[in-house]
């Protein structure tokens, strides 16, 4: 999985109010204007936890065993994604980075030391 | 507000029902409620009907006023309420505040699910419906997943072992032995814990609760109505409901759940109590980390040791401030919708002094329901009738 490029992970921005959010959302939860618009955001962030998923709900069965995994990204926002590679050794803090996109999520990976 | 009173209580057993449909389930238990509050039907003005799964597990929604047509009830407004497996929570509150509003003088609460008829597959799928599935659904996380990242978080903030959490396991599934309405009740070793399957790092087999049939219903009074009845009542103290993140990444801290915090200051401010003045909890150990949490978060241990409480038997029967005497979800069961109602009724029973697996002297209990990610969460404060 190291080595594979980095990307950026899609979130929203308020026109109206600059508000960021990890969506998806209809209107935003400030302002409640309907002026959300999509922004791609740098990929680096932080590991707030992880888990490995070993019973999958249905639509998710070929893909078990995955580690899901929640992320504080360095643009301000706390977003719930995918984790490749997890290790035991990746406690909360590790430095991880955006490496790919699924179907309504970000995948993860540790930037190495 | 008027005061009121639980005066009447009625559960089935926990576990597999196969073949009974969840009307019935509902039905006999508010008919065991009725009899023992010797409450007469005609008296009753609402029903609040708990149920999370019913229409896509059974095809069949419109509980509230199906059960009352099997009870015979009068031409009273009867109302089904959801919030995941807080459902139940949420019926109690709701008819404690008709009472208490003065809408009526006595209301029937009723919780019930039916799921062990389901597939595993299609039992995951509805529990899923308790998530925001547009973001935390699309990732495939899942509600064991979430409580492992709380683990894991929990274990590298605090220490928490897996040893220490073996011990909320052994305890509830010990308490359950006890209660015959329980589920899954056993005497287990660290080793058998230990050695179970692995659901989501680091939640093994035993740190979940089961799938399960069952309903439980209360019969709420107005106080002054409970007085004369000549039955032991209990008091209502408190009963809030609160509203969390709706999403996984909206919670500033995953080893904490806002809605119980808030839930637990509001019914803690409204009974005029201190956490230190509970005798006994029932809260929602839907994982066994998940109890840990819920023990942190309601103030009854100080953050980050719930896990080391329960290792050193402070959370026993007998100990410091007994949780879940019942066996809680893990060994009574869980079936979703009646859970909140059914941790009322424990809670009733030790209050009364009547319960199998008794709390010495216990006074003051409270119950704790959480549902879905966070999202809503009931928390309620009961007192021994004569206690005041």
């Amino acid at each position: 999985m190291s080595g594979a490029a980095a990307t950026t992970v899609p979130a929203l921005r308020c026109a109206a109010c600059d508000v960021l959010d990890p969506g998806p959302r209809e209107l935003c939860p400030a302002c409640l204007r309907p002026a959300l618009a999509p922004v791609e955001l740098p990929g680096e962030g932080r590991l707030v936890a992880w888990t490995m998923i070993r019973r999958a709900p249905t639509r998710f069965r070929a893909e078990a065993p995955y580690a899901v995994c929640v992320v504080d990204l360095e643009a301000g926002v706390r977003v719930t994604g995918r984790l490749a590679g997890a290790t035991d050794a990746q406690g909360p803090g590790t430095a991880v980075r955006a490496v790919a996109r699924g179907e309504g999520y970000s995948v993860f990976e540790g930037i190495p030391a | 507000m008027r005061d009121v009173s639980v005066l009447g209580i009625g559960s089935t057993a926990f576990g597999r029902h196969a073949g009974t449909p969840i009307e019935a389930l509902a039905a006999t238990a508010a008919a065991q409620a009725l009899e023992d509050a010797g409450v007469e039907r005609r008296e009753l003005g609402a029903l609040y009907l708990g149920n999370f799964v019913s229409g896509p597990l059974n095809g069949q929604e419109v509980l509230a006023g199906m059960v009352a047509d099997r009870l015979g009830l009068p031409n009273i407004p009867c109302t089904k309420v959801e919030g995941a497996c807080a459902s139940g929570g949420i019926a109690f509150r709701h008819a404690m505040l008709a009472i208490a509003s003065g809408q009526c003088d006595a209301a029937l609460v009723v919780g019930a699910e039916t799921m062990t008829h389901a597939s595993n597959a299609e039992v995951t799928a509805a529990l899923n419906c308790a998530m925001d599935n547009r973001s935390d659904g699309a990732s495939g996380l899942t509600f064991p997943g979430l409580f492992g990242m709380a683990w894991r978080l929990h274990a590298a903030r605090y220490g928490t072992t897996r040893r220490q959490v073996s011990a909320v396991v052994r305890k509830n599934k010990a308490n359950g032995l006890r209660n015959p309405l329980a589920q899954m009740g056993a005497e287990l070793t660290d080793e058998v814990i230990e050695q179970s399957q692995m659901i989501c790092d680091p939640l093994q087999l035993y740190d979940c609760c089961p799938v399960s049939d069952g309903a439980a219903a209360l019969v709420l009074v107005a106080r002054d109505r409970a007085k004369g009845s000549g039955r032991p009542a209990v008091d209502v103290l408190a009963s809030a409901q609160t509203r969390g993140a709706a999403r996984i990444a909206g919670h500033a801290d995953l080893c904490s759940f806002e809605a119980t915090v808030s839930a637990a200051r509001r019914a803690y401010e409204m009974a005029g109590i201190a956490p230190g003045d509970v005798d006994l909890v029932e809260l929602h150990d839907c994982f066994s980390i998940a109890e840990v949490v819920d023990s942190e978060d309601l103030g009854l241990i100080p953050r980050g040791q719930g896990a080391a409480w329960a290792a050193e038997g402070r959370t026993a029967v007998g100990g410091d401030i007994p949780i879940n005497p019942s066996g809680g979800l893990l060994a009574k069961g869980h079936p979703v919708g009646a859970t909140g109602v059914s941790q009322i009724y424990e809670a009733v029973l030790q209050l009364r002094g009547q319960h199998p697996n008794q709390v010495k002297d216990a006074e003051i209990a409270l119950t704790h329901n959480l549902g879905g990610t966070g999202v809503v969460c009931t928390v309620s404060v009961l007192r021994r009738g004569d206690a005041a």
